[in-house]
């Protein structure tokens, strides 16, 4: 499941790295499995089976890593081979056509949607949370990953399994997108783009 | 542009950093824009971490494997 020596640990000492290492996660779990699936069922189920499997394979879990990382990687791929497959969501992204976007040299002088920050400080409802959830799983995935849990740019390509260029691109552009949809909001709560 | 990205998720040097705060007096678009995606990413920070797993879920996970494990 993970790189890596296996590990040997008494069954005393596989109790307590799952109640100390792995199960204070739970919340940023079900969030990430919230997230992905949008149900909570499937969330709830998703993270089940994340622990079960993470106590199964607990051998190869290194103590003193980062078990968070481990943890949603083990989410990530139960979603993509279990959840997706069940659910025949095929992928909508086309990642040559984002790649060479970004590769490009319009990405620089493209228009960005123009959102000033005082429209943001009016967004205390579920805004930002609506317009996150309307992304594409791949890019709500990493705006998750790394504005919400922290995680560098390295340890998502290895929850991801993507080369650390893609997670950069796939990032620039989510973001490019969760802004086109924060300004429709903005647009609506009356904000007018006076600065373009 | 990437680089306003790396500065955001601060995975940038120290000079990196400074070189670019420099930058940003006197580019306007630059603070413009890094300012609107601080923001967000603030945003999404404060609003976007839901709710906490259900209670019965932490049992579920442990009678899981207390009845595997036997």
């Amino acid at each position: 499941m993970e790189e890596g020596e296996r590990q040997h640990y008494t069954e005393a000492e596989k109790q307590e790295i799952f109640d100390r290492e792995f199960l204070p996660h739970i919340n940023a779990m079900y969030n990430f499995g919230y997230r992905l699936t949008l149900e909570r069922d499937d969330a709830k189920d998703l993270v089940q089976d994340t622990y079960f499997k993470a106590f199964r394979f607990i051998e190869s879990f290194q103590r003193g890593t980062n078990a968070k990382a481990w943890l949603f990687r083990i989410l990530k791929n139960s979603f993509i081979n279990d959840y997706r497959k069940k659910t025949k969501e095929p992928t909508k992204v086309d990642y040559q056509e984002v790649e060479s976007y970004y590769n490009s040299e319009d990405v620089d002088r493209q228009i960005t949607p123009d959102l000033r920050v005082d429209a943001l400080k009016d967004m205390i409802g579920d805004e930002i949370s609506n317009a996150l959830n309307a992304l594409d799983v791949d890019f709500r995935t990493v705006i998750i990953l790394c504005d919400l849990e922290g995680f560098k740019y390295e340890e998502m390509a290895k929850i991801l399994d993507i080369p650390i260029g893609t997670v950069r691109s796939r990032l620039h552009r989510a973001r490019q997108l969760l802004k086109e949809k924060l300004s429709l909001y903005a647009k609506s709560m009356g904000y007018k783009n006076t600065e373009l | 542009m990437e680089m306003l990205q790396l500065i955001l998720d601060g995975q940038v040097t120290h000079e990196q950093r400074e070189y670019f705060k420099a930058h940003m007096e006197s580019c306007m678009p630059c603070f413009k824009s890094h300012q609107v995606d601080m923001a967000i990413k603030q945003l999404v920070k404060d609003r976007c971490c839901g709710e906490d797993a259900p209670g019965e879920l932490i049992l579920q996970i442990r009678a899981q494997i207390t009845q595997k494990n036997a």
